[in-house]
């Protein structure tokens, strides 16, 4: 039959040429070593100079109405070889990653190849956290640890936080289940340690505590996870006078000397009286201790800092501590506030994106 | 809150103050003014006008020529597109030549239009900052003021000084008007009163009492304790005047039908707020009789608010129903059956007292947050609902045309049903001791100061012995609960600014816990040595932790912002490999970075920790890094790091944490971390306990985390080492001289160079010092399969000199001991 066939007949040499395609091309990626070697092979079919694409171009031969039947079969050639290129390069991947993964171990008794010493940088947050603490050590506070996960009680109830009370608002809080089912939270904030530590320590106490809190807010000027530095004093007549005279203290070691500071009266459920503190503005102040006003601090000349007040009574009772006996104050701050002040920061997704190039600017 | 600076002055009117100087003034005293804006700043220089003539512009339709009169027989002709301009004798708004119209920014100035030029332009409220929106020209109401009248003269409600209050939740009573007025006069130190219509405002009455047009049954007092009603009749719905219109515009609200409006502006005065129902949509029982019930919804049923949405209720919530089945949601939203429309003639005023916490619960339930709810929320006065009701119906009287029907209706527990005159409200009774107030602030506050100011915030002051009375606190201020809540609103009104800054003599504390000094010690080591510092999420996903074969999560998070941060990480590997891949992607290569943070593992029985802590998750102290690009060079072409720098640096941190030697030993292939690459995981030991491991991230892992490219990690904890490193001991300096001997071994490649070392070591004997690989060769003359290794012995004895035999002696047991016990031969 075969030496009957017309040697001109277009379409039948499309055949032919399809069906040796078709019989050999498994063989050859098969034979294929390497990644490359099966892209190179891939190319050379399906390629713009390919084989396939070369019986493509005799299609125009064959006669009109056998075309579209004879493209049909190439495409479904086509489609074969893809699908085979595609299960050998997935064979040879597998093969290279066992091969990769059985290779001669390095060996680790060789020595260490000792650091270069060579741009090591802290994080701003870090390095105000630390700033931070020490001005507080240094003024007699020391450090209570507290629990990043916490029971409800410690991070509101026993602050003094009504249930089903609008101050709650103030603070959207990420919840989990704890083991048995009990309802647990991330803290919103370092207040939490408050309670550890007066249910844990006698008074007088004077301690801090920094650490990571968080809250359901992400936007350019607030972070679900931050940090916050709280500070308490607890011991026999303390008053808003000494509250006061810590933050001026704070305010001069941390934004230098003459800062002023004030308090505004202000609401947080575990003191009373509570207040904001603002420092005198840092950014526009002049030589004589003046302040022009700047959009920093909306033309105020005073930028809000932290929240503070004389520890509620009632927080007292829950921790067994007499609030007639003993008295104390409390304030808490976040560090990327300060951080964002410090280095002129402007959006807070900076301080957690980690970019080599951001750390070593600090 | 938005408040109005003019209504302010109404209540108070010998606030003399300027709008500066009140927020100023608010804002010390705790209510602080986050935003000060000038409603309808354009309207000062914009008269009143009578149009006089109208004529079509001579090419343009849609165009007119309104000739205005501006009185005193001035007159004047202006270019018009509004579709709305009136007949002749309508009244509108002109704004002049030199008119500076501040919400569009704009000068009036002569402007052809169409050929035709215009002086002036008259105004829409939008123009004129009255409104965000409008649909044509201001139409002025006929006698509004003569023509020729500036319009913030004819309509003052149309100028305000409008303050933006962030009021703290304890502070219901900043939530109107009165409130606030009350604490300006306190401020202020002038009289307050609190505001009753006088009664001529409620002298039209009909001849049918409140009582008998409904009645009104609590069924659930504790949630209800007060439910109080009036009514009015005769009423025509239409438009409010434009003091009333103008008044709700500049506080945020729209103006929509005189009734509905004096339900909003009572709200904005007295921050009570209150439901007006149309009496004869209030639908009677089964026996004919119209009915007000309030009682707690039952399971299961419904009820579409007037926001279009159908609310399934549950058991806690509280219904003002009617004889059919509810019509709102207690305190929180009506509902689209009773509400007032255009055909109204008889409306109920509603105003009760909702129990906070549970209109809360049902308004956080239906994601639901309205002015009503965020009132009941924190505490309306239970005190002013007759004043409120009164109020309401003098207003409706005046703007509505209408007559009060006779009495009100107050249900409160207790009492007798449907009295005409409440109960009086019970009020909590604190006892005040003057001298707390310099026990708490340190500021020495006179008693009859103190007494002074708690009397001007309205608490009555009784029984006085000395300097102790007892204080009657007003209804209106559900957050003063106790003495030293009184003595925190004397430093607040007396003035923060009075307290003087004092160090306190502090008795120091010490640290409890140990972590934050942990903590800065790693940080401070990775520092120095080359890393730096990444702050990373402690969220992450379960995907994630899967792909570095991490302990599963102790943590999930019930309400997560996104579905990769629902749980919190068990390996601080996660986050600082989302670091490596963001800056890969931003194309920077080079990243060394450390993290100092906690992991969150499943609860463990810990000695340290308090039994009701033992559900919380074990927070255990890591260290990590991940290295990636090239090490630092000096002068020379860089070259990747390798594992054998992985090696350095995670040797070095254990070093330097503890001060004690640390080790590193290789993880055979079975138990090799399995996120780490089997050829290269090592474990790093000190006491012979491990405390870490390194090596470069399993392929696997880095195409699961899309990571492109190879990176080296290391994690370690760094709990066991909190009690600081160790304290190092002094060794004698020596004294006599050292001789080295260097020795090149060629050995079979795949022999680890650590044993050979170790082999010398023995083999050199006592005197030895220190063995030290200096160089690793491997081609050239050295045979293939091989590697040469070169080492320097350095021998010494601390109590003389080493005679050179003594050395080659022990040296040359070194290759013989090579020799037998690896094959090795000296490199020739």
């Amino acid at each position: 039959m075969a030496a009957q066939t017309e040697p001109a007949d277009p379409a039948a040499n499309i055949d032919r040429a399809l069906e040796g395609l078709r019989a050999g091309f498994a063989a050859r990626f098969g034979a294929a070593p390497t990644e490359q070697a099966l892209r190179d092979e891939n190319a050379k079919i399906l390629g713009k100079k390919g084989e396939l694409t070369a019986i493509l171009k005799e299609l125009k031969d064959a006669p009109p109405d056998q075309r579209k039947k004879i493209g049909e079969r190439v495409n479904a050639l086509k489609q074969e070889v893809e699908a085979g290129f595609e299960s050998c390069l997935r064979d040879l991947r597998k093969k290279a990653r066992a091969a990769e993964l059985d290779a001669p171990p390095f060996d680790l008794t060789l020595p260490e190849r000792l650091p270069l010493a060579d741009g090591g940088h802290r994080h701003p947050i870090s390095r105000v956290r630390e700033d931070v603490v020490n001005v507080f050590r240094q003024l007699g506070f020391a450090v209570f640890d507290g629990p990043e996960v916490e029971h409800e009680e410690n991070n509101f109830g026993l602050l003094g936080y009504p249930p089903d009370h609008p101050a709650t608002d103030m603070q959207d809080t990420f919840w989990t289940k704890g083991e048995a089912g009990k309802k647990l939270l991330l803290r919103s904030h370092t207040s939490n340690v408050q309670i550890r530590a007066m249910k844990a320590v006698k008074p007088p106490m004077a301690f801090i505590a920094p650490g990571t809190v968080y809250r359901r807010d992400d936007d350019a000027t607030h972070s679900p996870m931050f940090h916050q530095i709280e500070a308490f004093l607890v011991d026999r007549n303390v008053t808003l006078a000494h509250l006061k005279g810590v933050l001026a203290e704070f305010a001069e070691r941390i934004y230098g000397p003459g800062t002023p500071v004030r308090l505004r009266p202000s609401y947080f459920p575990f003191v009373e009286p509570g207040a904001e503190v603002d420092i005198g503005c840092v950014f526009c102040k002049k030589a004589d201790g003046t302040r022009a006003g700047c959009s920093l601090c909306k033309h105020t000349g005073w930028i809000e800092i932290l929240g503070c007040g004389m520890i509620h009574p009632v927080v007292f009772e829950n921790c067994g501590i007499d609030p007639e006996e003993w008295s104390g104050f409390a304030l808490g701050m976040g560090l990327e506030r300060i951080a964002i002040l410090r280095y002129g920061i402007p959006n807070i997704k900076l301080l957690f994106e980690n970019d080599p190039r951001f750390l070593a600017q600090f | 809150m938005k408040a109005s600076y003019r209504w302010l002055r109404e209540l108070v009117p010998s606030l003399e103050a300027s709008p500066a100087d009140v927020a100023a003034r608010l804002t010390h005293a705790g209510l602080e003014v986050e935003g000060t804006s000038e409603y309808g700043a354009g309207t000062e220089s914009c008269l009143v006008v009578r149009v006089s003539g109208v004529r079509p512009h001579p090419t343009k339709s849609g165009l007119r020529l309104v000739t205005v009169d501006r009185g005193a027989a001035a007159a004047q002709e202006v270019v018009c597109g509004a579709p709305n301009v009136p007949e002749p004798g309508g009244l509108v708004v002109l704004a002049p030549l030199g008119a500076y119209l501040p919400a569009k920014d704009l000068t009036i100035a002569p402007r052809a239009i169409a050929g035709v030029t215009s002086e002036g332009m008259l105004c829409s409220e939008s123009e004129l900052g009255l409104s965000d929106e409008s649909g044509g020209i201001i139409v002025l109401p006929p006698g509004t003021a003569e023509p020729g009248t500036p319009l913030a003269v004819a309509v003052p409600n149309a100028r305000d000084t409008i303050y933006e209050i962030g009021l703290t939740p304890n502070r219901p009573d900043g939530l109107g008007h009165v409130g606030l007025a009350r604490e300006l006069a306190a401020l202020f130190e002038i009289p307050f009163g609190m505001p009753r219509p006088k009664p001529e405002a409620l002298a039209k009455v009909a001849d049918v009492a409140t009582k008998d047009l409904v009645a009104i049954a609590v069924e659930d007092a504790e949630r209800c304790p007060h439910y109080g009603a009036a009514g009015a009749v005769d009423v025509t719905i239409g438009p409010a005047p434009l003091w009333a219109k103008y008044r709700l515009q500049a506080l945020g609200v729209r103006s929509i039908s005189n009734v509905v409006d004096v339900t909003n502006l009572v709200m904005l005065e007295y921050g009570h707020p209150m439901h007006a129902f149309d009496l004869d949509r209030v639908r009677p029982d089964a026996s004919g009789s119209r009915r007000i019930v309030v009682r707690r919804a039952k399971d299961g049923e419904s009820l579409k608010t007037l926001d279009g949405v159908d609310r399934k209720l549950v058991a806690d919530d509280l219904l003002i129903c009617d004889g059919a089945g509810p019509v709102a949601l207690a305190g929180v939203m009506g509902g689209a059956s009773s509400e007032i429309q255009d055909d109204t003639k008889r409306v109920l005023f509603e105003c009760a007292f909702f129990e906070p916490r549970g209109v809360r619960r049902t308004a956080r339930r239906n994601a639901m947050h309205t002015e009503s709810s965020h009132r009941f929320e924190r505490g309306v006065d239970p005190g002013d609902v007759a004043a409120v009701l009164d109020r309401a119906v003098a207003l409706t009287i005046e703007l509505a045309g209408a007559a009060a029907t006779r009495g009100r209706v107050h249900v409160q527990p207790g009492a007798p049903a449907g009295q005409a005159e409440p109960a009086p409200t019970a009020k909590r009774a604190l006892r005040f001791r003057g001298q707390r107030v310099r026990e708490v602030t340190g500021v020495d506050v006179p008693f009859a100061v103190s007494a002074g100011i708690l009397a001007r915030l309205g608490c009555e002051i009784a029984k006085t012995e000395g300097d102790t009375c007892e204080v009657l606190v007003p209804t209106h201020r559900p957050d003063l609960g106790r003495e030293v809540d009184l003595v925190e609103e004397v430093i607040r009104v007396h003035g923060m600014d009075s307290v003087p800054a004092e160090l306190p003599p502090i008795r120091a504390s010490r640290d409890v816990g140990g972590r934050e000094e942990l903590a800065r010690r790693a940080k401070e080591v990775c520092a120095a040595i080359g890393l730096s510092e990444a702050i990373t999420f402690s969220f992450t996903s379960e995907r994630a932790l899967e792909a570095l074969a991490a302990p599963a999560p102790a943590v999930k998070l019930d309400n997560p912002m996104a579905e990769h941060q629902n749980v919190l990480r068990t390996t601080l590997l996660v986050g600082l490999l989302d670091a490596v891949k963001n800056a890969r992607r931003r194309d920077e290569r080079d990243v060394r970075e450390f993290t100092v943070g906690p992991v969150f593992l499943a609860p463990a029985a810990a000695a340290t920790r308090a039994e009701v802590d033992a559900v919380l998750p074990d927070e255990r102290l890591r260290v990590a890094f991940a290295l990636a690009g090239d090490r630092p060079a000096w002068l020379e072409k860089p070259k990747p790091l390798e594992v054998w720098d992985a090696k350095g640096y995670a040797l070095e941190i254990a070093r330097r944490l503890t001060g004690k030697p640390a080790s590193v030993v290789p993880a055979s292939r079975a138990e090799a971390p399995a996120h780490l690459h089997p050829r290269g995981a090592a474990f790093v030991e000190v006491d012979g306990q491990r405390v870490g491991a390194f090596g470069p991230l399993h392929p696997d892992a880095v195409d699961a985390l899309e990571l492109d490219g190879e990176v080296l990690v290391f994690e370690m904890e760094l709990d066991p080492f909190a009690a600081g490193a160790a304290t190092p001991k002094f060794a004698a300096i020596p004294r006599f001289p050292a001789s080295a001997r260097d020795v090149a071994l060629v050995v079979k490649d795949g022999i680890p160079a650590g044993e050979v070392e170790a082999a010398v070591r023995a083999a050199a004997g006592p005197l030895a010092e220190a063995v030290r690989l200096f160089d690793r060769f491997v081609g050239g003359q050295v045979p293939a399969g091989h590697a040469s290794l070169a080492f320097r012995v350095v021998y010494r004895s601390p109590e003389r000199t080493l005679t050179d035999a003594e050395v080659d002696a022990a040296h040359a047991n070194v290759v013989a001991t090579a020799s037998s016990k690896f094959g090795a031969t000296l490199r020739a």
